[in-house]
């Protein structure tokens, strides 16, 4: 290098012409404006967040959250621990309401229809529109609307009432066959209160109550802590009765593919078989007696072992729990099916224990949609005048064989409040854009004895001009001279929550004190009533059992329809964080695709990935193939949410909506929606596509990733530590040292290792544990993370490239998994996320010292140190490292309002990776510093663990014994993945999995 | 002599510089950003409110003494030190009028066109670094370390300027506080 120029040399040269350049005028510095506040907000401190106590919009469950809001924008969502439902955890959809509310398709002010198109009106006119076409409707008006909260649809149930108008109320995702059948079985008609976390036994005839059914955030909580193996060894056995594994199925210990329809006939036949053994089928003995499990095992397509060795667990269990089909297995028979469930579990013994009733609350129960197709033809008799739409899209929900635009079309005015555009607004003669939950004020009373307030957490985003769907109404009514006594939504909400107060007696001091408790906390202490004791009644009205009939062709493919566990019905579909979340199932993301078993598939030459015309005698779609093992080989399944029209740019013509497969039909006597009505075709395109996947490998092949260890054999997990010799340190200037270690993260630094600041007595050794056994697999985790630590959504094209940036990936393995008969079920979840490695691969290759250790055992990683060479993620063997491609920070405004200020965002050429939220160990470090004390446990929990509705992950600093993450981790399930093969000692303690089912021996 | 590479390295500079000028001049600043910023922006006349340090928070004759921390409360509490609200400002100036003072009246005037004062920034660390003040203040470090002797400042101007990362980490040797790249940077 002596003739050429030393790189040293080179820079200072540049340095010194660069620093002269700047001083002529040259510095691309701008100026920067700090604007204060005219008038501070009392409870704003600058650079502190701000947390208000609401309720969560995204579904009918209604968890109660905390918002963090900071500088007046709300920047982060999670669970309110003083919420019953939530219990402070939240599901992904919950942390995507913040797209929602920063989506920059929503609507940007009222809009009239003119012409094809629309244009804007002022809010004025808007409401005098819609005031003079109510008032010459009269009693012609209707009012269509979701699950809004008890006061607003009281409020629309009032105006409603004042001209003499309609309202139905409409949920796409319907539990009123379960209602139905409560009612019949019990005299009861709501859902019961399910008690999962006292189960010992739970079965499901398809009811995903880890994702979309009924209260999933409550559910999971409660399923993980009875089916995660105790300390006394207790573990629930769930066993799984269904035609397809979905995200809740995946974690049954046994599975039972019974053909769809059949769920009736095996629940009656086991109640009769249970009823022989000494439980008590009241009046439905003779029905129940009426049911052999031979007929039962020939119905389902199982064998007659199987159902006797089901026979025993329900005689055997203490408390068991029987869930009826949920909305995806809702068939021409499933009030019969869920009532079945019901005499099942009451014939166990679970009435009381697993499953009881509150006291009716007086609500307004959804009313199902029977009531739409009256609605509609309604409609499309032209007695509809004004319809005033809110909260639900059924453009988009319903079948188009429903007839629901047709009739629509005849409406003489249609209004649509929504906060963006949706496929039934586009059909709209009036839009009022509304404000989003987190921007409005709401209450819920998602069950009995669980009331809770919503109020907005900032003022609404300025970019939308946008009202509030309560105070619209008010005002409306007021231009027709009804008298609501109240002039906005909030005093509405306070006047008659005043009543309430009076009424339920509910304490807390005066009413202004309540109510200012009841903002605080969130949480309204409603005294809970159980409803006495119940017990089976005669039923009221016959009903057949047997499978039901479904259309097309007999040698056709059943069709499933599932609600999506990221989308819901569809309406979280514009928001990039669920397109790019991959599917707990089948790791895809941006798209739709078919589940297909594998068998079927090679039957029919198909491959994955292989487009495929669906052909149902209602509609058709095409989409591409995903094989899939957790499904009977005579059924398919797509699932809800994609294909939307008029949504928003990260949703309009993405994937496809399996609605348009389905016959308008309603069950008798719920009048539900059927939705497991059709067999189909599945006919090759010749076309293929590759499937936008994060799916790297499905199976283990015995390494040592996921071990699992049988209950009876717990304790004697085998030990391999040493079996490869001494682990090693690799030292900055001593090469491979041997050093005696079993690799736990709280030996780390290694004795001998050269520390520098490196001081175990002083430091920290930062480190999780999770539990592999209460993992659900249900990624709200990396919903959580990006939303923390302000992680770019890379896109469909990216993900193909394999570019995703999410900085925990939910591995999902299948170990046994057999569609063709019953029998234990083994699939495993492995959250991975950086390891923070004692002994880090990445940091020895990265040669500016980007990647390296911090004194409290952290792996850091410093993004303006960082070039973007990429060897970091090239050595990292868990793949847990991710890189910027592009400039993915750089969102559309106003979605960069969410980003949070404590966490650097990224550029272009930077390579990022969990860090275990570093910020908030900062903040927490701070914060004890200046009040002069320690760091308590628990005091820094990580995003991931915060949200974990499975309560499966702890954090904490391990090498204080006293600390949960060091007990937790005191286990012989204890293991940690690869590091008896490469010495990565990391610090993210596994616990096995536990099956109550042999499982192989794994070397860890 | 120099070498031939020398000249190719300067050549490569030299055009580079060139390039980032033309920018400037052509695409430069947008309307409303000034172009010179060393002398426009920490100028008397580059910030809305000609606003003396030294005469609120100095201690000679006819200074106020007013602490730090009155307006910028936040500072002890919060990781941002925060600019005082107009009504901060209000809360003297609406009695002490300063004899006509034409910079008072500027500040009235925003106050009752319920409108921000939007200050130059003269302090700004780069995006990529956090900076808690409550730390600091809590250890003990003064507001002039890093900020010069404001109290005696007609016009604010930034002292350590720029905030190098080699002149943080020798206050934070001295002082034995962490020198861990994650102390700052994550």
């Amino acid at each position: 290098m002596s003739e050429g120029i030393k790189r040293r040399d080179f820079l200072k040269v540049l340095g010194v012409t660069g620093a002269g350049a700047s001083l002529v005028g040259c510095s691309t510095d701008q100026v920067n404006k700090l604007i204060p506040y005219v008038v501070p907000p009392e409870e704003i401190t600058p650079g502190v967040a701000t947390w208000y106590a609401s309720t969560c919009g995204e579904c009918a469950a209604a968890c109660g959250v905390w918002v963090k809001t900071q500088e007046g924008r709300a920047i982060k969502i999670e669970g309110n621990p003083n919420h019953p439902v939530s219990g402070g955890a939240l599901c992904a959809r919950g942390h995507a309401t913040l797209q929602g509310l920063y989506d920059p398709d929503r609507l940007k002010g009222p809009m009239r229809r003119s012409g094809d198109g629309f244009e804007p009106i002022s809010w004025d006119e808007a409401e005098a529109l819609l005031a003079g076409e109510l008032r010459s409707a009269g009693s012609a008006s209707l009012f269509l609307h979701g699950a809004t909260g008890p006061t607003l649809t009281d409020l629309v149930s009032r105006v409603a009432n004042s001209l003499g108008g309609q309202r139905v109320e409409y949920e796409a995702l319907s539990e009123a066959p379960l209602r139905e059948a409560a009612r019949i079985a019990f005299g009861r008609n709501e859902v019961p209160v399910y008690d999962l976390e006292s189960a010992d036994l739970i079965l499901s005839f398809g009811a995903d109550f880890l994702e979309t059914w009924g209260s999933p955030v409550e559910q999971a909580r409660g399923f993980a802590r009875s089916s995660g193996v105790s300390e006394d060894g207790g573990k629930a056995r769930f066993v799984f009765l269904g035609s397809r594994l979905s995200l809740t199925g995946q974690n049954a210990d046994n599975w039972y593919p019974i053909r769809p329809g059949s769920e009736g006939v095996v629940a009656l036949a086991l109640a009769g078989a249970v009823a022989r053994q000494g439980g008590d089928a009241g009046p439905y003995g003779d029905l129940v007696s009426a049911y052999s499990l031979d007929a039962a095992a020939e119905a389902a397509g199982v064998s007659l072992a199987s159902l006797q060795e089901l026979v025993g667990f329900l005689v055997e269990a203490q408390a068991p729990l029987v869930l009826g089909p949920g909305v995806a297995g809702q068939h021409r028979g499933a009030t019969a099916a869920n009532l079945a469930a019901l005499i099942l579990t009451a014939v166990s013994g679970g009435v009381g224990t697993t499953l009881r009733f509150a006291a009716p609350t007086g609500g307004f129960p959804s009313t199902p949609f029977a009531d739409v197709v009256e609605t509609i033809s309604a409609m499309a008799a032209g007695q509809v005048r004004t319809a005033v739409l809110h909260g639900t899209n059924p453009a988009y929900t319903l079948p188009p064989a429903s007839g629901f635009a047709d009739a629509f079309s005849r409406v003489g005015f249609k209004v649509v409040v929504t906060p963006q555009m949706n496929e039934t607004a586009a059909l709209a003669d009036l839009i009022l854009p509304d404000r989003h939950p987190l921007e409005a004020w709401g209450d819920s009373n998602p069950r009995d004895g669980v009331w809770a307030l919503q109020q907005p957490t900032m003022q609404p985003v300025p970019h939308f001009d946008s009202r509030a769907a309560g105070d619209v109404l008010l005002s409306v009514a007021r231009q027709l001279g009804v008298d609501l006594g109240a002039e906005t939504f909030h005093d509405y909400l306070r006047n008659r929550w005043s009543e309430r107060h009076a009424a339920l007696s509910l304490g807390g001091g005066n009413f202004s004190d309540f109510w200012r408790e009841a903002l605080r906390t969130g949480v309204i202490a409603a005294p809970t009533t159980t409803a006495g004791s119940v017990a089976l009644q005669a039923p009221d009205r016959p009903l057949a059992f047997d499978p039901p009939s479904l259309d097309g062709a007999t040698d056709g493919l059943t069709l499933l329809v599932h609600p999506s566990s990221r989308f819901g019905d569809g309406r979280g579909a514009n928001r990039g964080w669920l397109q790019e979340l991959p599917d707990p199932v089948a790791k895809i993301t941006w798209h739709s695709w078919v589940e297909i078993h594998p068998d079927t598939a090679r039957d029919r030459g198909i491959r994955k990935g292989d487009i495929v015309r669906v052909v149902s005698p209602h509609g058709e779609v095409e989409l591409p193939v995903w094989t899939y093992p957790g499904i009977r080989a005579d059924t398919v399944a797509i699932a809800m949410g994609g294909g939307h029209e008029n949504t928003g740019r990260w949703a309009d013509g993405r994937g496809v909506n399996p609605m348009l497969l389905l016959p308008s039909e309603v069950e008798q006597p719920s009048g539900a929606l059927v939705h497991l009505a059709t067999r189909v075709d599945v006919i090759p395109t010749g076309r293929h596509r590759r499937l936008a996947t994060i799916e790297g490998e499905s199976q283990t092949f015995d390494r040592p990733i996921t071990p699992a260890v049988q209950l009876s054999e717990m304790g004697k997990e085998k030990d391999h530590y040493g079996d490869y010799g001494p682990l090693r340190e690799f030292q900055a200037m001593g090469g491979f040292v041997p050093v005696p270690t079993e690799g736990n993260p709280e030996d780390y630094p290694l004795e001998g290792a050269r520390y520098g600041d490196y001081d175990p007595a002083n430091n920290a050794r930062w480190a999780m544990a999770i539990d592999l056994d209460k993992c659900t697999g249900c990624s709200a985790c990396i919903t959580a993370c990006q939303s923390e630590n302000n992680i770019g959504v890379v896109g469909e094209d990216q993900i193909l490239m394999g570019r995703d940036l999410h900085w925990i990936r939910m591995e999902r393995y299948y170990e046994t998994i057999d569609a063709s008969a019953p029998g234990p079920l083994d699939i495993r979840f492995l959250p991975m996320l950086c390891q923070h490695c004692g002994n880090a691969p990445c940091e020895p290759v990265c040669p500016v010292y980007a990647a390296y250790h911090t004194p409290d055992g952290l792996n850091g990683q410093i993004y303006n140190r960082c070039v973007g060479t990429r060897y970091c993620a090239n050595n990292c063997p868990y793949k847990v490292r991710v890189f910027n491609w592009y400039e993915f920070s750089d969102v559309p405004e106003p979605l960069n309002w969410q980003y949070n200020p404590d966490v650097t965002v990224r550029t272009e050429g930077v390579m990022e990776k969990c860090s275990f939220c570093v910020q908030r160990i900062r903040r927490a470090e701070n914060r004890a510093t200046v009040e002069g004390r320690d760091l308590l446990d628990g005091e820094v929990a990580p995003a991931c663990q915060q949200s974990c509705p499975a309560e499966a992950i702890v954090f904490g600093n391990i090498r204080d014994p006293e600390s949960r993450v060091a007990q937790v981790s005191k286990n012989d399930r204890t293991y940690r993945v690869l590091d008896v093969l490469i010495n990565t000692q990391p610090a993210v303690n596994y616990l096995r999995k536990v099956t109550f089912h042999p499982v192989k021996d794994i070397h860890v | 002599m120099i070498k031939k590479q020398w000249f190719a390295a300067l050549a490569v500079t030299t055009l580079t510089v060139a390039t980032v000028a033309l920018v400037l001049v052509n695409g430069g600043p947008a309307a409303g950003q000034t172009s010179s910023p060393q002398q426009v922006e920490y100028g008397p006349e580059g910030q809305p409110v000609a606003f003396p340090h030294n005469v609120h928070a100095g201690s000679e004759e006819g200074q106020f003494q007013i602490d730090c921390m009155y307006c910028h409360f936040s500072a002890e509490r919060s990781n941002a030190a925060g600019i005082p609200p107009v009504a901060s400002c209000m809360g003297c100036h609406s009695i002490v009028r300063g004899d006509g003072s034409e910079e008072i009246a500027k500040v009235v005037g925003f106050w009752e066109r319920r409108e921000p004062i939007p200050w130059n920034r003269i302090y700004k660390v780069a995006d990529h670094v956090q900076f808690p003040h409550l730390r600091h203040i809590a250890a003990g470090v003064d507001c002039t370390t890093c900020h010069g002797p404001v109290a005696e400042m007609g016009v604010i101007q930034e002292v350590q300027q720029p905030l190098y990362m080699g002149w943080c980490l020798t206050c934070h040797l001295e002082m034995g506080a962490s020198r861990d790249c994650t102390t700052c940077h994550y």
